[in-house]
């Protein structure tokens, strides 16, 4: 594909001129770096060329994103002070909070005729309407699969009318920042609230948006009654739409075979997975809020709302901020049971096979800590919608919690003790005397779920510091290290 | 009809000496249900003529459908005994009257968990033992956990119906048959000697063991023909026990007593001469019809038939006539009053096994003393559904104190430690019920001793607690069962409409609850597990769960499904290494297989991680030659901080060392959960920590470095010390006649069992086959056993053991690899084991 216009020079050029920025930032994922200098150079060509009068915008390149590289780097850019940023390759499309942002989705290959016709002779089959989604790097066949899709009616002579396709559009290229106040207003509900929408447009058409993408079904439809026909890879904005819509049925095109994936076996698979790790979670005494971005509008009021959340639930929050988890960082964290993930939609998604302890999505803590709340089938993944999903709180005194993992009732322990805690003096006699309990040194471990919070669990550690022999005083004599790579030091290589 | 008021039944309540908390215990079909029912009769809440063919105990539809007891079922019982019949007894005693809590409990193997929480809230046990089929390995299993709870045993020989109609045997062969009967159920008390509980064994002549046909709702102890002709041989009662039982023998020509057979005709053995005969003549004249021979005959009995009954003919008349005659309930509750424990006796030496706490505490005490004035000790050993959907009784014994309704209780869980809040509950209770098999009768307190049942605790108690008044702070909790069988066979289960989660979820809650041994979890995949003993019990299980539990709602289930456990067989044949993600760090670790017997002592709690470390290594060194050195540097066991499988530290000087054993110890617990081969438990695997090195920065050796490496060391090491499943297998007992053995073996082979033991049954032509049968073999097994043998053989199928594999997981198309690979599809994983080279790394 031809470069200008796989990276859009012109648009992103006419965007920088059009809003007069003077410094902006050029965020490439790791996969595109190595064009980052064609870009640059291309791009700051044209805006020489373009514009004479004005001083032409400083443009710098930033990699290597400290969080999801779908997201705009926020925090990069205001690096060096950035008015904007030009974002490259795959995206979320996660609103901002402060620095406007371009995307730059890049254009996929696909075949539009070969896709027309899957889609046509899915739609035949399948009796239902359809509705088309697709990755945002495919966004640019759009018009060509249209036609294409027209001239598919007419070789089968098929009138139009037999059957329903929607396309869903791409909301918009450009994002503004929102600060979390607007957020609520701005934003739809995803199940189509439709009191929401009333006073902002009088149309009775139900609006979703999700990962990007738009689009409206006319009033009384409902998301079921629609097959979805996805274009574009297996990846995480696919995971995010069958999630989402875990009860609709969804077939994937995908660009690069060519051919049509109708296996939703692993749609289920990863829904009871996710189910799995909710009720694991049910069981955590001490969280992890893992801060998975620094960008995504509200990500503090959510990182709040969790904090809120799991403490209320009687258990221990702490918060990381770590950049990317990976099994190695979060294992240096072991007492905790569970982590959040407060990020973008679309990174939220850990398989935590490797890690020691599950990793949860914010909805899904919801469930987990909210007493009362069931696990449905409804999932959903982006901020908004789990920040205007808070439930009532549900004061469920009756009954104590059932642990699938315990095979039987668990009561969390602080929610009693904030009952029993009326009687200060029981309580400051029942501390001192736990306090003086003679301790079996030899007793081993505490078992992971037993600790209540990170002190309690350092003090069941069999190894707490260092150890100093009072024995021997003496300064150890002087010794010279081992030089090299930790993969292999130099005295090692010689073996 | 109800010959008692709730409130009469109340005041004997009171009574500490005169109550008797006892079990029916027995093999499948001997008879346990149907004798009780000739109990329940006598007391008055059934009507005497239906005793015997309504099994008053079975109060579910599918116990009467199927013919075998599942749940286990209480009844109170009132009895008043004469002046007369008390004279001889030497107890403490508060008037004649008398109460029996008795609990009728399944026979059936699978449902042998219902006999554990019976035997955990009564002092006695009613061993019932048919006796043709003899002491079967149910028989055998239930006493031994009868003994076990120091619950004193006294038995009935069943089915005598059996040798008069049946088989017509002579009165000589049926004594044989009842002596090694009760010779048979001796050995097995025997081995359970126990100072405090005192002899176990059962006499005939001593009245410890009854003769009865619960069909036809009569019995005897020696206790009530010794009366009958004590006078007429002007000797003692006592003196004239001894001599129906044993090597005493009569010669009624002669009119004396010997101790050996004289060789004359006449001469008969006590038992035949005076008990068996006379009994064997009734019978026949009744079945004959001779009424003209009967009526005077039983006029020198003393037994007088109403003019109604006189009309009966054969079988019908026979019955009656023995009912009238010998009545089981007399017989039987005469000797359960007279050497079964009452509550204050039996707690006297119960307490010891009961309690936790120390044995010299305030609860201790009351427990000792079965105090009603004490501190509230209550049991809850099983949760009954409750007539309205979704509630249970909570079902238990006080030992001490009283429970009364409006009480603020404080419940302790099975996981409660004294001195934290965990697993602790105040609440009140709502009502305090005696659970009468279909009638509840509510009463306002209940005293110690006891067996009550309480609402309103049901949401805070999953199967079992201890409960106690809600200022005894220091009270602990009364020891957890311990179940003989294990839930080895699981079904994943879905409900067929997504919507209708929230009801299964619901409905395993209650069906965990509903069951003392079923146990639900979910697995990693979000299916849904319910795991039970065996076939038949999930079968009822997941019954009651559609049925009862979850409204009807719809579900599906996987075909049944066995965990395995994954182990090694030699030592890894190298040391193998792995590197930390930072490379700084390197674990040098070795992995062999226990010694036999070791992972088993692991599972029985001889050796674990509270033991004194010295006693630890005590066993270790003697029991399986371990170095006393060696013993002390067990780092843990695992999985769960308990499990058959160990870290051992073997390295020499080694600097930090101790800053990572935590690490270590999460990475295995991690690994030995979830093995290398298929993500099973690992079972009886040593991993030895060869050497270690580690970055001399303690930032770049922390959890995160530590934690992953470990776990893929651990797994490194277990894919090159030839790595095996392991598969749970049964023990199975089948008694079946010669003709059906065929059969039996041939169904055996085609599911990979073999028999290890086949016996005849002396005297009977019935053979007794053990055998040792894969569990994931035996779905289906009894149903084509029945096939096979035309209905003859019925097996009893209990976890014995685990048992390896032979063939090569590893080796592509062998069985073994082909168990791994189901269970990792099922489990969603990937096709192929990960490497070994994703574990090792090289320098």
């Amino acid at each position: 594909m031809d470069f200008e216009n796989y990276y859009e020079i012109t648009r992103v050029a006419g965007f920088i001129h059009a809003h007069n920025f003077s410094r902006v930032a050029l965020q490439f994922p790791d996969e595109l770096l190595k064009d980052s200098r064609k870009v640059v150079s291309a791009l700051r060509h044209l805006l020489q060329n373009s514009d004479e009068s004005h001083g032409t915008a400083k443009l710098y390149v930033m990699a290597d994103t400290t969080y999801g590289s779908c997201c705009v780097d926020e925090v990069g850019a205001a690096h060096v002070k950035a008015d904007c940023v030009i974002h490259y390759g795959h995206t979320c499309l996660s609103p901002t909070t402060t620095i406007p942002a371009f995307c730059v989705f890049g254009k996929a290959p696909l075949k539009a005729s070969n896709c027309a016709e899957s889609l046509y002779n899915y739609t035949v089959k399948g009796g239902k309407p359809i509705l088309v989604l697709f990755g945002l790097e495919y966004a640019h066949a759009m018009p060509d699969i249209k036609e294409a899709l027209n001239v598919e009616a007419v070789r089968f002579h098929d009138s139009n009318s037999g059957f329903q396709i929607h396309f869903a559009n791409v909301t918009n290229s450009v994002i503004t920042p929102s600060t979390s106040m607007k957020l609520e207003n701005r934003h739809l509900m995803l199940n189509g609230d439709q009191d929401n929408n009333e006073d902002s447009s009088q149309k009775t058409d139900t609006k979703f948006r999700l990962g990007g993408l738009g689009w409206s079904l006319p009033e009384g439809h409902r998301m079921e009654d629609y097959l979805l026909f996805w274009i574009g890879l297996d990846n995480s904005a696919f995971t995010n739409f069958i999630l989402t819509f875990n009860s609709c049925e969804i077939v994937r095109y995908d660009a690069i075979e060519g051919c049509l994936k109708t296996d939703v076996s692993q749609q289920a698979k990863i829904l009871k997975r996710r189910y799995y790790l909710v009720e694991k979670a049910k069981d955590a005494n001490m969280v992890g809020i893992l801060v998975g971005t620094l960008g995504v509008a509200g990500y503090l009021d959510m990182i709040h709302q969790m904090t809120e959340l799991v403490t209320r639930a009687g258990k221990k929050a702490y918060t990381f901020l770590m950049g990317k988890p990976n099994p190695a960082k979060l294992a240096n964290f072991p007492e905790c049971d569970v982590f959040i993930y407060v990020s973008c939609a679309q990174t939220a998604l850990l398989d935590s096979k490797e890690f020691l302890a599950p990793i949860i999505t914010p909805f899904e803590a919801l469930i987990a800590f909210n007493r009362g709340s069931q696990w449905t089938g409804a999932y959903s993944m982006e901020f908004q919608d789990v920040v205007a999903s808070q439930p009532a709180e549900v004061e469920d005194e009756a009954e104590s919690r059932f642990s699938f993992f315990q095979g039987g009732y668990v009561e969390d322990f602080k929610l009693q003790e904030g009952k029993e805690d009326k009687d200060a003096v029981l309580s400051l006699v029942n501390v001192t005397e736990k306090a003086l309990l003679l301790q079996n040194k030899d007793s081993e471990l505490l078992s992971r779920r037993d600790a209540k919070s990170g002190a309690e669990f350092f003090a069941a550690r069999s190894y707490q510091g260092l150890e100093i022999h009072s024995s021997d005083s003496f300064p150890e004599p002087f010794l010279i290290g081992r030089t090299g790579k930790a993969s292999g030091y130099e005295d090692e290589q010689s073996k | 009809m109800v010959k008692f008021t709730a409130e009469e039944l109340r005041k004997i309540m009171d009574l500490k000496h005169n109550i008797r908390n006892m079990s029916v215990i027995a093999h499948v079909d001997h008879g346990k249900s149907t004798l009780t029912d000739s109990l329940v009769a006598a007391a008055g809440i059934i009507a005497q003529e239906v005793a015997g063919d309504v099994r008053m105990t079975d109060t579910r539809a599918d116990e009467a459908e199927r013919g075998i007891t599942i749940k286990s079922t209480g009844i109170s019982l009132y009895y008043e005994m004469s002046d007369e019949a008390l004279k001889n007894y030497k107890g403490e005693r508060q008037g004649n009257v008398y109460l029996i809590n008795l609990i009728d409990s399944p026979g059936h193997v699978d449902f042998s968990s219902e006999v554990t929480a019976a035997l955990r809230i009564t002092d006695g046990a009613l061993v019932v033992v048919d006796c043709v089929e003899g002491v079967c390995v149910q028989t055998e299993t239930v006493l031994r956990q009868a003994l076990g709870e120091r619950i004193r045993p006294v038995l009935t020989v069943n089915k005598m119906d059996r040798c008069f109609l049946e088989l017509q045997v002579d009165g000589e062969e049926a004594y044989q048959t009842f002596q090694r009967v009760i010779e048979n159920a001796n050995v097995i008390m025997a081995t359970y000697e126990d100072p405090l509980l005192g002899d176990v064994q059962v006499y005939p002549e001593k009245g410890t063991v009854a003769f009865s046909a619960g069909l036809h709702g009569w019995a005897f102890t020696l206790t009530n023909f010794a009366k009958m002709y004590a006078s007429k041989f002007g000797v003692d009662e006592s003196k004239m026990m001894e001599r129906l039982w044993g090597e005493n023998f009569f010669d009624p020509a002669t009119r004396r007593w010997t101790t050996k057979n004289t060789g004359s005709p006449t001469c008969k053995r006590g038992f035949v001469q005076f008990c068996y005969e006379p009994i064997k003549q009734i019978i026949n004249t009744c079945m004959n019809d001779q009424k003209d021979k009967l009526w005077p005959m039983l006029q020198k009995l003393g037994v007088t038939m109403k003019s109604e009954e006189r009309e009966l003919m054969g079988k019908a008349l026979m019955k009656r006539v023995m009912q009238t005659w010998l009545p089981a309930s007399n017989a039987l509750l005469e000797m359960m009053i007279f050497h079964l424990p009452s509550p204050s006796k039996a707690q006297r030496y119960r307490v010891e096994n009961l309690y936790e706490g120390p044995l010299d505490d305030p609860y201790a005490n009351a427990i000792r003393n079965c105090d009603p004035e004490g501190p509230l000790m209550l049991y809850v050993s099983k949760m009954i559904p409750a007539s309205d959907k979704g509630r249970f009784f909570a079902f238990g014994r006080v030992f001490s104190g009283k429970v009364s309704t409006g009480l603020k209780v404080r419940i302790m869980g099975p996981n409660y430690v004294p001195g934290e809040r965990k697993d602790l509950y105040v609440k009140n209770v709502q009502r305090t019920v005696i659970w009468m098999g279909k009638k509840q009768e509510t009463v306002e307190d209940v005293p110690c001793g006891n067996t009550v049942a309480m609402v309103g605790l049901d949401q805070f108690i999953t199967k079992n607690a201890t409960l106690t008044n809600e200022k005894e702070v220091d009270a602990h909790p009364i020891r957890a069962m311990k179940f003989s069988v294990s839930p080895v066979v699981r079904v994943a289960v879905q409900c067929k409409v997504a919507s209708d989660l929230p009801k299964l979820v619901e409905g395993l809650k209650r069906l965990a609850k509903s069951d003392p041994m079923v146990v639900c979890t979910i697995e990693e995949s979000g299916e849904h597990i319910i795991a039970g003993a065996g076939e038949l019990h999930l079968e009822i299980c997941l019954k009651d769960l559609q049925e009862d539990f979850m409204g009807g709602a719809e579900i599906s289930k996987s075909d049944p499904v066995v965990s395995f456990r994954e182990t090694v067989l030699e030592k890894s044949c190298r040391v193998v290494m792995s590197k930390s993600p930072n490379k700084h760090n390197r674990l040098y670790m070795e992995a062999r297989p226990m010694e036999d017997g070791l992972a088993e002592a692991i599972d029985d709690g001889r050796i674990g991680t509270r033991d004194d470390p010295k006693n630890r290594a005590k066993i270790l060194s003697e029991e399986f030659g371990w170095d006393k050195d060696l013993a002390k540097k067990i780092w843990c066991f695992g999985p769960e901080t308990t499990g058959p499988n160990m870290v051992v530290d073997m390295c020499k000087g080694v600097q930090y060392l101790n800053e990572i054993k935590d690490s270590v110890v999460a990475g295995f617990q991690w690994a030995s959960r979830e093995g290398a081969l298929a993500e099973e438990n690992m079972r009886g695997i040593c991993f030895e920590i060869r050497d270690v090195v580690l970055h001399a920065d303690a930032i770049h050796r922390g959890g995160g470095q530590v934690i992953p490496t470990a776990r893929r060391v651990i797994y490194a090491s277990q894919l090159t010390a030839k790595p095996r499943l392991l598969e749970p297998v049964y023990l199975v007992e089948i008694q079946a006649p010669e003709q059906a053995l065929g059969g039996i073996y041939s169904v055996l082979n085609q599911k990979r069992g073999h028999v290890f033991e086949e016996l005849q049954r002396p005297g009977t032509p019935l053979y007794n086959i053990k055998a040792y049968l894969p569990v994931i073999e035996s779905f289906g097994f009894s149903s084509s056993l029945r096939a096979a043998t035309s209905g003859q053989a019925f097996p009893q199928s209990v976890f014995d053991h685990w048992d390896m594999i032979p063939s090569d997981p590893l080796e592509s198309g062998t069985q073994a690899a082909q168990h791994v690979a189901v269970i990792r599809k099922r489990k969603g994983l990937k096709e192929q084991i990960t490497p070994l080279s994703d574990y090792e790394d090289k320098l």
